[in-house]
């Protein structure tokens, strides 16, 4: 959840990185703007001829769009570093998101969303660890892929394999497998929850908790809808504040064999992974329920969040390139979907409990 | 820049959001529209 902003070897000023960085932002801009026109056009095609098409969000077609591009002509050098600020933008867009969440209501479904990450993290973790030695994947790749699937997909699999000295064969399987099972969720997940009926929250509670990836997690519940994505973001979000205790444990499993550096300082260890645009959401959504924006402001600012997003949908189908994937091997991958398929229905089970006592 | 941290990127989408907020409260930012 925070790696550094990549700095190239040769020093470059700002102006100059900032330079090198446009071509890959207007080509997110790009495609998720076509998706935007795109359900628009669909929509207006559908009132007017008096058809009942499906309504697909921009966000599907940003997806669809930015796939297509990765896995066709592929994505040039010259647009690589902008396309890598998609988690910038998706990062941006959270914090922008507090303007639309009052504190009160962070607290309680935060209240329901811990409880549920905490038995997700357990059961995730339990069941890759068991499947992994089981298709006898080496030790590590297993704790990567553990890392990856209990919390926030990428970011913590860079963040584990620094802390337990991963090699860069091991993390690179686990991101191949964990990008591969984002990607088949996006569209599996939304189509499920409308098989299944279930609410926005509920839904919104269950791609947080299954989804890896926070792109794909926010992606996943705002094309089944925006109050879905909502909620999907939140309950992301308290998954990702674990990223630090998470990774720690394992840090401090792989020293205490001998096999990764000693944490020294373990509270400036959880400091250092804790994802900080936590803090961002959660100071906006305080100055909201201060009433210190005035609704238009309000709607400005949630605008503005639905605009960085619109970046990071695109994003997240310009970086997903199959090809690379499938270079990478089955055995990691049959071990994670068969993990996420245990752990899809684990989270939807607790879903429908939380629905029952908690009524959301 | 040698001896300056760099800052990672969570802040720097901290820094950029906080950054339109405080245009949007002083109003230096037109209403942004979808």
């Amino acid at each position: 959840m925070s790696e550094a902003v990549a700095v190239p070897a040769t020093p470059v000023a700002l102006p100059g990185r900032l330079l090198r960085l446009l071509p890959g932002v207007a080509l997110l801009f790009a495609l998720g703007y076509a998706g935007k026109v795109t359900e628009a056009l669909l929509r207006d095609y559908g009132k007017s001829h008096h058809v009942a098409l499906p309504q697909i969000e921009y966000v599907l077609w940003a997806i669809v769009f930015g796939l297509v591009v990765a896995n066709t002509v592929g994505v040039a050098q010259i647009f690589k570093p902008g396309v890598a600020t998609y988690d910038f933008w998706l990062k941006a867009g959270i914090v922008l998101l507090g303007s639309r969440f009052l504190l009160g209501d962070v607290l309680q479904l935060g209240r329901v969303s811990l409880l549920l990450v905490a038995i997700e993290l357990a059961v995730a973790i339990a069941i890759m660890t068991v499947l992994g030695r089981w298709f006898r994947l080496k030790p590590k790749l297993i704790s990567l892929l553990a890392v990856g699937s209990s919390i926030c997909g990428v970011s913590a699999i860079i963040a584990a394999k620094g802390a337990i000295e991963a090699d860069d064969d091991d993390a690179t399987f686990a991101i191949a497998a964990i990008l591969a099972l984002g990607a088949f969720g996006l569209f599996a997940y939304p189509a499920i929850g409308h098989l299944l009926h279930l609410s926005d929250k509920a839904f919104g509670l269950w791609a947080g908790l299954a989804v890896d990836n926070t792109a794909e997690a926010a992606a996943a519940g705002a094309i089944y809808s925006d109050a879905a994505g909502k909620v999907a973001v939140l309950t992301k979000s308290t998954r990702n504040a674990m990223i630090g205790f998470v990774v720690l444990g394992y840090a401090v499993y792989w020293a205490a064999r001998g096999q990764a550096q000693t944490v020294t300082s373990k509270a400036a260890f959880v400091w250092q992974k804790f994802p900080k645009f936590v803090l961002g959401f959660l100071l906006v959504s305080l100055l909201a329920t201060l009433h210190w924006f005035s609704p238009p402001q309000v709607t400005s600012l949630a605008n503005l969040s639905r605009w960085a997003f619109l970046l990071t949908f695109a994003g997240v189908g310009l970086k997903t390139d199959f090809r690379e994937i499938k270079r990478q091997g089955l055995r990691p991958f049959v071990v994670g979907a068969l993990a996420e398929l245990t752990i899809t229905v684990v989270t939807l089970g607790l879903v429908f409990g939380a629905a029952a006592v908690f009524q959301i | 820049m040698r001896g300056v941290k760099r800052i990672s990127l969570d802040w720097w989408a901290v820094i950029a959001a906080l950054s339109a907020v405080a245009l949007i409260k002083a109003g230096l930012l037109p209403a942004i529209g979808w």
